[in-house]
């Protein structure tokens, strides 16, 4: 008995630890983020705020263009990954279902993109979205980022596994192909577009390089190169309360987030693991 | 087993957004990347003329060389202690211990939270001076010290940071398959009276072999692709101390326009990236058989 108990304090203590290493960082930007500049830039100031300076929040947020930031966030984010999903889901669902001329070389064109990391043509991919004019564009920054071979490959997974019967019935009662991938097939994928979604929406809202190399007008920036910008001109002003405050206005909306889809978001991760 | 159904319009209409959106922004501009590393020529691509092999070699010679090194140090570094934090507490939380389940919660944040703003944390963090880390150097009479502004600290800096954010990937991948593993060989093997270290050694060790290696292959990936960590904490510096491929890429395309050098060198972090990525897929076609 005592050694299990041992055992146990053991496993408490160190979990309680990594506990603290991934908190700890969330938690000082909290209460960095309400104390006043003085008290940051104070090296024998104490640690904890000692009044809390709530107005750094809207401080922060009033001297730069934040609301214009969330907003092209969740419109590129929500329509990137709608886009995603959407493509995946038909694809994988014809590559499942269909044996059609061409299908092998398709197949193995739409996977391509894996191979492909986007990190790696940064540089063609500005000069393509140049020569298109699409540079500081919501197409651009939205349109490049619909394909998804995960998606693709997933779905086509998902879809295999699902039994023939329920389309062959749906077909002798006369639904034509579309209405029966809609009707019939698609509600299925729910969980898994669930999964997928939360982390491909995620993924999307954090993207910083790709925004980066197509956007460079304040108006069309995203909010986490708004907030290196931002970062860039408090330092010069040596406002870091405002800088810690502006960062806790990007956290706490993925926070919240996090929080209520955390089942999904372990789903998808395990997922997105076989890419 | 397929609806061998008449020939339609249909499937083509199905594939054609993913086929077509991937040609035109993955390969398209692969073809772009391999031709133009191949040529000299102006920022937006005028007067083009072949140079052969002369992009690459200027590349390795002028800063590249080092991004590579840089590369492989940082990505090793991130692998061996993503990894080593992930299985790690991936044991921890399946281990039968009252209540600890409910904590797999925070290892997920740092995933998600954007990378921006837990920079800038670590930045704070870290500050000369008034940062908590040298405010508590200071006070345990030990020299302060500047993380950020020497090479050596700045690399194992954004190594540690990287590893903060990314390792509850793994804790996440490792803790689905030790719950995939089959419960009557552990469970024998404790009946046996092999104690935890025998039983992860002898028995779930070796049966995790192959998530291990997709482990390590999607690891390696995430470690090559790094970039806003270092944009953020370090800008690269100092003196390219913290420059990796991904960031040369960045740096000669995109801040000093020397678009033959980023070519060459987005080729070669394409040609790395598909070395792992092709060990991925014959795994991958392994499981498919084996299913």
């Amino acid at each position: 008995m005592p050694r299990l108990l041992a055992r146990r304090a053991a496993v408490y203590a160190l979990l309680g630890l990594a506990v603290l290493i991934v908190a700890f960082p969330l938690v000082w930007l909290a209460a960095t983020a309400v104390k006043s500049n003085g008290q940051i830039v104070d090296p024998s100031a104490p640690l904890w705020p000692t009044e809390v300076h709530w107005r750094n929040v809207p401080d922060a947020w009033r001297q730069a263009p934040f609301t214009r930031w969330f907003g092209n966030t969740v419109l590129f984010a929500a329509a990137a990954t709608i886009g995603q999903l959407a493509s995946g889901l038909l694809a994988g669902y014809a590559f499942a279902m269909f044996d059609f001329p061409g299908r092998r070389v398709l197949f193995v064109l739409a996977l391509s993109g894996l191979m492909v990391p986007f990190t790696a043509i940064i540089v063609p991919l500005a000069q393509l979205l140049g020569d298109l004019h699409w540079l500081n564009t919501y197409q651009g920054l939205i349109v490049p980022n619909i394909a998804s071979g995960l998606g693709t490959f997933l779905f086509r997974q998902f879809f295999l596994g699902t039994p023939r019967q329920l389309g062959e019935a749906a077909r002798i009662d006369g639904a034509g192909e579309w209405r029966i991938f809609w009707r019939v097939y698609a509600p299925l994928a729910r969980p898994a577009v669930a999964a997928l979604g939360i982390i491909l929406f995620l993924q999307n809202w954090n993207n910083f390089l790709y925004p980066l190399i197509v956007t460079d007008t304040t108006s069309m920036q995203v909010v986490s190169q708004g907030l290196s910008v931002f970062q860039a001109q408090m330092t010069q002003a040596a406002q870091y309360n405002l800088i810690m405050a502006a960062s806790l206005i990007t956290v706490v909306p993925v926070l919240l987030v996090a929080v209520a889809a955390q089942r999904h978001i372990v789903e998808g991760i395990t997922l997105g693991a076989v890419d | 087993m397929r609806s061998r159904r008449r020939t339609s319009a249909l499937p083509y209409l199905f594939v054609a957004p993913t086929v077509g959106l991937t040609v035109a922004f993955s390969l398209v501009p692969l073809g772009m990347l391999g031709y133009r590393s191949l040529q000299h020529g102006g920022v937006f691509g005028n007067s083009l003329r072949f140079v052969g092999l002369r992009n690459y070699r200027e590349m390795l010679a002028e800063g590249g060389g080092h991004a590579l090194r840089v590369t492989a140090v940082y990505t090793t570094g991130f692998v061996v202690l993503t990894m080593l934090a992930g299985i790690t507490v991936a044991l921890l939380l399946n281990s039968r211990t009252p209540g600890v389940r409910r904590l797999r919660a925070p290892f997920i944040v740092p995933l998600v939270v954007p990378a921006v703003a837990t920079a800038l944390i670590w930045g704070n963090l870290f500050a000369p001076r008034f940062g908590l880390v040298n405010r508590l150097l200071s006070a345990a009479g030990l020299p302060e010290a500047d993380f950020l502004s020497a090479p050596g600290p700045a690399l194992a800096m954004v190594v540690l940071f990287g590893t903060w954010q990314f390792f509850g990937q793994n804790v996440i991948l490792y803790l689905a398959a030790l719950k995939a593993l089959p419960v009557d060989v552990v469970e024998a093997a404790a009946v046996d009276g092999a104690g935890a270290w025998a039983r992860f050694r002898h028995v779930q060790w070796p049966m995790l072999r192959r998530n291990t290696l997709l482990i390590l292959v999607v690891t390696t990936l995430t470690g090559l692709q790094t970039f806003t960590q270092i944009y953020v904490l370090t800008s690269g510096g100092p003196s390219g101390a913290t420059q990796t491929a991904l960031y040369y890429v960045y740096d000669q395309g995109f801040r000093k326009f020397d678009t033959g050098r980023a070519d060459a060198m987005g080729m070669v972090l394409f040609l790395l990236s598909l070395a792992v990525t092709l060990l991925q897929i014959v795994m991958l076609g392994r499981r498919e058989r084996h299913a």
